[in-house]
């Protein structure tokens, strides 16, 4: 493949991958939970969105009605898992314990229901394509390029310009503070799930249905976006969708040289790097 | 019988993998859920050498494939817990992942996707190892000689030094100890416990593929733990022993085939997150 | 002649707040020095710039004529530099004893291979260390506390057996952190009595304390601290009765 072509795919991915990065981010910087359980909710977006679609509800609407589901189902989390925990002193390891234990409940779950086959939806504008020069994308990539980015857009808009946004960050930026002032940091952690839990519909709908639904694919997604997160610096929200995009290209770029398989290896070996040389990250937060 | 003596010789090589993720996750207090992966390598490993055109013998290859896995968990380790915990979740996932990867796409060393088969049968210093009865007396051996060496751990200073660290490592790094060290240390003798169960593992099943060695194996090994007890002796035996009589219950109920492994792993999600929330001690451990 | 303990130009912010300030001093070797000032004026800082914790914007501390620049905790304490923390830090679940134990430097046994392949020798080594940390224990008044646990000891319990956990490491320079603070009149009079028989048996200390009773009880030099700077330097019964001073203490505006 041309490696423009390869630069544009990895543009898409990115994007799509930086919506991710960002609600993690979001739920990081503020909770100080490593929520690996995000990966469940990105995952159950797509095959809820695919439940609708298939029994004729328009997409629009399919979309909508899985990110109220999943709003749900974060807030859920935080306030019966979470919170709990919280209440009972819990350490940090416990608490990413359960939230691994959610995230295989949550998988697992849709694996029993809708098996462990790839699963594709049947919308038929979302695979027609579009041809620039040497490059063709299709409307889900550009859409996926679309709304991540106005996802993007949205979350600095939201944190900067809004009385919710700045308490996050506010809360964010010093937990005991937000204790004994009147931010409320228990409510807000529900808020800031909720929301993460919406954002991360968006891609859990747009790259299945490019690339398919499977139970298990929401693991390397997160675990790429936390690469991404960490790299950017953690509570940078633009950190975590540059590099998003920029680990994306990199892999796309490296199927030049390597196989698909190793893709893996190669985000890897970006965090490697940043661990060793600049484990702050890029835009660290002050 | 020979049913009874295979599901006590998994066992034993899982008190194995459970002693070892106990001192990682139990005792030092760190997320890992690599662990599935360093067995894999420890099998592979082991695997390799004996079906080597100049083959060596089970307990040289077994030496090799511990040594291989505690540089593994050192160089993971090392560098990622002088950042911070949360960098080791990341970096455990990625080595989880990546070893996954290597397992299934390197058909050259480990035979894919598709596995390695004809695993010869161990022997102990010339002494073949081929019933299943005998398997039982060589893994009881190696069992009773790892739970040996993490009681005597615990009950020496470095179990001490390591129990201060969980409580405070900041006072322990004021006391003038290397709080690091003592992690990596850990961190070593896991990989040790973990690559020698792998060459168990290989040679009993005499055939290994990539699907024993999974983030789900993982999730497996932690789920161990977390019901049997984190950071005792006992937590460690009474895991596996439980855990892997488990599928023999679920067979009781009418689960089809198709969703079998899918309907396991949720039982150890759910177990997870109930013993987390409820009895986070586990069964016969302390708390996490 | 070099200085025992010397700091300088100790510059540290903490984001905007500046917590370090040129800050300069010396300690002498075998005198009790005690580091008083407001809440906020950097003593606890100083501490953790001292013992290695928190690495200084700007300036450098020399130990015995040997920088200290960049050593990590557990180097500066084999230097002979230990410190007790304000909040204690004790392992609560580990026994007076361990807590002590965990504090000796050198024993046979504290890394995996030892402990595996020489079981009896580790115990044996063992055996002795044991005898040191009660030795330590007795020094301190603990003796008869040595195998309850921590949780199970009252607070003036705890705060002698933080002091006898730096006496473990064998440190001769002594960084304690308001020792006395909270405790009632008896436990008050054993820490200082403590701190009196450390100096006796060689050892230096840098004290932070509140309670100008205790200071005048035993410091033999007093260093003001205000503001991350250094304000005033000398006997206890000048600094105390300094009014400009005492302004600053207690009513002066931070």
């Amino acid at each position: 493949m041309l490696p423009l072509q390869l630069l544009v795919n990895g543009l898409v991915t990115g994007c799509a991958l930086g919506v991710v990065a960002i609600s993690f981010s979001l739920v990081y910087a503020t909770t100080k939970i490593f929520h690996v359980a995000h990966a469940g909710v990105y995952t159950l977006a797509g095959y809820l969105a695919w439940s609708l679609s298939t029994h004729g509800v328009p997409s629009v609407l399919a979309l909508l009605l899985a990110m109220a589901a999943c709003t749900a189902l974060g807030a859920l989390i935080q306030t019966q898992l979470y919170a709990r925990l919280e209440r009972r002193h819990a350490t940090h390891l416990v608490v990413l314990i359960a939230s691994l234990g959610a995230l295989a409940v949550m998988q697992n779950i849709i694996a029993a229901v809708y098996t462990p086959n790839i699963l594709q939806f049947a919308v038929p504008w979302s695979s027609r394509m579009v041809a620039a020069g040497s490059i063709r994308l299709n409307y889900t990539q550009m859409l996926t390029i679309v709304l991540s980015l106005a996802a993007y857009a949205g979350t600095m808009l939201f944190a900067h310009r809004t009385i919710l946004g700045k308490r996050i960050r506010a809360v964010a930026a010093n937990p005991f503070l937000a204790e004994i002032t009147r931010l409320e940091p228990r409510t807000v952690y529900v808020y800031v799930i909720a929301i993460a839990s919406a954002l991360v519909c968006l891609p859990g709908v747009l790259v299945p249905l490019d690339l398919g639904l499977q139970p298990y694919n929401g693991v390397t997604p997160l675990l790429t976006a936390t690469i991404a997160m960490i790299a950017g610096g953690v509570g940078s929200i633009s950190g975590a969708f540059v590099l998003s995009v920029a680990i994306a290209v990199v892999q796309n770029l490296s199927l030049l040289v390597i196989p698909g398989e190793w893709s893996i290896g190669v985000t890897f070996f970006i965090f490697v790097i940043f661990m060793l040389f600049r484990p702050t990250g890029l835009f660290a937060a002050r | 019988m020979d049913f009874l003596f295979s599901y006590i010789v998994l066992a034993e090589i899982y008190v194995l993998l459970g002693l070892s993720t106990n001192l990682l996750v139990g005792i030092v207090g760190i997320f890992s859920i690599s662990q599935a992966a360093v067995f894999g390598v420890g099998a592979y490993i082991v695997a390799h050498f004996l079906m080597a055109d100049l083959a060596l013998s089970f307990i040289p290859s077994l030496a090799i494939a511990a040594a291989g896995c505690v540089a593994l968990n050192v160089i993971v380790t090392l560098p990622s817990l002088r950042v911070s915990g949360d960098y080791f979740v990341v970096t455990s996932f990625g080595i989880q992942l990546l070893a996954t990867a290597v397992f299934t796409n390197w058909t050259a060393g480990t035979g894919g996707a598709n596995g390695l088969p004809g695993i010869p049968p161990p022997d102990v210093f010339g002494l073949p190892i081929e019933t299943t009865g005998q398997y039982v007396l060589l893994c009881s051996a190696a069992s009773a000689l790892g739970c040996l060496a993490f009681w005597l751990i615990m009950g020496a200073p470095f179990g001490r030094l390591l129990r201060a660290i969980r409580e405070d490592e900041i006072a322990v790094a004021a006391a003038g100890k290397n709080v690091l060290a003592a992690k990596v240390s850990a961190a070593a003798l896991a990989g040790a416990f973990a690559g020698t169960a792998g060459g168990l593992y290989a040679t009993f099943l005499s055939f290994i593929d990539p699907s024993s060695f999974d983030l789900d194996a993982s999730i497996l090994l932690l789920t161990m733990v977390v019901v049997g007890g984190a950071r005792t002796l006992a937590g460690s035996i009474v895991g596996p022993f439980l855990l892997l009589a488990l599928p023999q219950l679920l067979t009781l109920v009418d689960i089809p085939t198709t969703i079998a492994a899918a309907a396991r792993q949720l039982l150890y999600g759910l177990l997870l997150i109930a013993f987390m929330l409820f009895r986070p001690q586990g069964l016969a451990g302390e708390r996490l | 002649m070099t200085a025992y303990l010397q700091v300088d130009g100790l510059d540290h912010s903490f984001g905007g707040l500046r917590a370090l300030n040129e800050c300069s001093f010396t300690i002498e070797q075998g005198r009790i020095t005690c580091l008083v000032g407001p809440n906020g004026a950097g003593k606890t800082t100083i501490f953790n710039v001292i013992t290695g914790f928190l690495r200084p914007d700007e300036g450098s501390v020399t130990f015995r004529g040997r920088k200290l620049d960049g050593l990590r905790p557990q180097a500066i304490v084999h230097q002979g530099i230990a410190r007790t923390f304000q909040n204690l830090r004790l392992f609560a679940d580990l026994t007076a004893l361990d807590n002590v134990l965990v504090g000796i430097a050198g024993q046979f046994g504290e890394e995996p291979l030892g402990a595996i392949f020489r079981p009896l020798h580790t115990a044996r080594a063992q055996a002795r260390r044991k005898q040191q940390a009660l030795r330590t224990l007795e020094h301190v008044g603990l003796a008869a506390r040595a195998a309850d646990l921590v949780r199970n000891l009252s607070y003036g319990e705890q705060k002698l057996l933080t002091i006898a956990r730096v006496l473990a490491t064998g440190a001769e320079l002594l960084l304690l952190d308001e020792p006395a603070s909270g405790l009632s009149a008896g436990a008050l009079d054993a820490v200082m009595a403590l701190l009196r028989r450390l100096q006796a048996d060689g050892k230096t200390l840098l004290v932070v304390e509140h309670n100008t009773r205790v200071v005048q009880q035993i410091a033999d030099e007093v260093l003001f601290l205000h503001q991350g700077h250094l304000m005033a330097q000398g006997a206890p019964e000048r600094i105390v009765s300094d009014p400009a001073l005492a302004e600053i203490y207690f009513g002066g505006a931070i």
